[in-house]
């Protein structure tokens, strides 16, 4: 009957699900503009100083050793995405996923200027007019300007973001910022602007194997088949037992609110993002026809099919277990951890001198990393060896709040406890709190016994 | 029916599906990799060790790396996507 789109033009709906997912698109992305600008005492309190290589997060410094924390940590983001998919389905794809996100507003931008869906899929066909140009352009100027905007925050969390601004206005931003602000920019342009649902449905890994984390009491949203056929339309006087129908008045709603484009009477499909605009657009159905809610609605398999549901089953026990493990490895890691780093190598170029007074010397250069964010004065030490000291100019290393102190070190032993390759140890203790101490072995070498 | 309007709707063609996925992923790939690689080196004692006189700062050496990963991962995941599209079908005889 109508011409086949090659478009798909979400229509707007209102509703439970909209309005939360309307809050879900407001605070992520409230919380991605807002967070590069905001201050912890002198700095940017989020900031992955890449140029310095050290990441501020709030009060505390990482450094490139403190690595494993961040795999720690996409690795516990991976379990509680399966954990959620097990649990609920698709809320990630629906309500959090960024290209849902950004598409929420892009759409939003596209209603603003071009207005409702059949307004929208009107100016598409008409021929190029002022009132057109004039639509599609302001269309453009938002979505560039906001993707720009989008792709110098982005910049923001890596860069100091207050002096990006300035500089930004100045129009003196350095190369590599600008390229990999427009590349991000460009990046959101082209996935919410244009590419949208098709992201899910052709280039997203997590879309293909989600269904594996799925079970019949996975929550999922669906069609009430049993209630809803026959499907036909009737008027709202006519009884529909009566007619011998069911409780769908086949009004195509929840097909045209579908950003993906898919019917979902059809049942539980791929391209379903579960974002629940088909519920909201049923209910509302529901509610003109005075047929009770939720011929559409977030259920379960074992539900549809009159069983019980069980939340708590095997699976969900063993991801939130591994959740449990996983996080409190992190947590006390994280609150175990030493605010010193020390880095010891040892000069390659010599294996040991001989000096006067019958002392072997080795020497090292040593890295002291002060983690914590005041300055602070280190006392540098060496055992393992009976007699080993330090030729006495370094005892005492004073490093600056999230500074690294780099020097050369000299060690000595008698020639008499000098014997071959021997393990020692360096000790770099605060010298303001004894608790706080860093031992890293190393090795001394002598003459051959 | 009006859902007729959708039985057309855009659907990409397989190269194009081939092209962007291998794009995005090797996308992904090369963050990942760019990221675990300069958590453990620095740039700057990369440039040195290659030469001493090279400078090219830290900014440009990140972009590098991450352009040598994503390149990489392109031409990776490319010639496996490439062999699995264009391979011979199984012939019948052998299905049976």
């Amino acid at each position: 009957m109508y011409e086949s789109q090659k478009k798909i033009y979400p229509r707007e709906i209102g509703g439970r699900f909209a309005d939360l997912s309307k809050l879900a698109t407001i605070l992520l992305l409230g919380l991605f503009y807002l967070i590069p600008w905001l201050m912890w005492n002198d700095r940017q309190a989020i900031l992955f100083d890449l140029p310095a290589r050290k990441f501020y997060l709030v009060g505390m410094t990482l450094w490139p050793q403190d690595f494993p924390y961040l795999a720690l940590l996409l690795i516990i983001a991976a379990l509680s995405l399966f954990f959620f998919t097990a649990l609920a389905g698709r809320l990630w794809c629906g309500f959090a996923c960024p290209q849902t996100v950004w598409t929420e507003a892009f759409i939003w931008m596209e209603q603003l200027t071009e207005g409702t869906r059949s307004q929208r899929m009107k100016l598409d066909k008409t021929p190029w007019s002022w009132n057109k140009i004039h639509r599609k352009a302001s269309k453009q100027f938002l979505w560039i300007a906001f993707s720009i905007w989008t792709g110098f925050t982005f910049v923001g969390f890596f860069e100091p973001i207050r002096e990006l601004n300035h500089q930004f206005m100045t129009l003196t931003v350095s190369g590599w910022t600008a390229f990999w602000g427009l590349f991000y920019g460009f990046a959101t342009y082209g996935n919410a602007g244009y590419m949208r649902e098709q992201v899910c449905k052709y280039m997203c890994p997590y879309a293909r194997f989600q269904s594996a984390m799925f079970d019949k009491d996975t929550l999922i949203i669906s069609y009430d088949e049993k209630r809803g056929e026959p499907r036909g339309g009737r008027s709202r006087s006519v009884d529909p037992k009566l007619a011998g129908l069911g409780d769908c008045i086949d009004c195509q709603l929840c097909v045209q609110v579908c950003p993906t484009g898919i019917d979902i009477r059809a049942g539980l499909q791929y391209e379903c993002i579960a974002c629940a605009a088909c519920i909201d657009a049923c209910d509302s159905v529901m509610d003109k026809m005075s047929y009770p809610r939720g011929l559409v609605r977030y259920t379960t398999e074992h539900a549809l099919s009159s069983e019980e549901t069980h939340v708590i089953r095997p699976r969900m026990m063993v991801y939130g277990a591994l959740l449990m493990v996983l996080i409190g490895a992190l947590v006390s890691s994280m609150a175990l951890r030493t605010p010193i780093i020390l880095d010891v190598i040892r000069d390659r170029n010599s294996l040991y001198r001989e000096l006067p007074g019958d002392l072997i010397e080795n020497i090292y250069t040593i890295k002291v990393i002060n983690q914590s964010n005041d300055a602070r004065v280190f006392k540098l030490s060496v055992v393992g060896v009976q007699g080993i000291h330090l030729d006495g100019e370094y005892y005492e290393v004073a490093v600056d709040g999230g500074g690294v102190r780099s020097l050369p070190v000299r060690v000595r032993v008698q020639r008499a406890n000098a014997r071959g390759v021997m393990n020692i140890d360096f000790i770099a203790e605060a010298m303001d709190d004894a608790g706080d101490m860093r031992v890293e072995d190393s090795r001394f070498v002598g003459p051959s016994p | 029916m009006v859902s007729e309007e959708y039985r057309g709707a855009k659907q990409w063609s397989r190269d194009k599906q081939a092209v962007f996925t291998v794009v995005w992923i090797s996308f992904l790939c090369a963050a990942i990799g760019t990221m675990v690689f300069f958590a453990l080196f620095d740039p700057v004692d990369l440039t040195d060790i290659v030469d001493e006189d090279l400078d090219i700062g830290r900014d440009a050496g990140y972009a590098a790396g991450f352009f040598f990963f994503w390149i990489l991962s392109l031409v990776c995941s490319g010639i496996t996507a490439f062999l699995v599209r264009t391979a011979p079908k199984r012939d019948a005889k052998h299905r049976e």
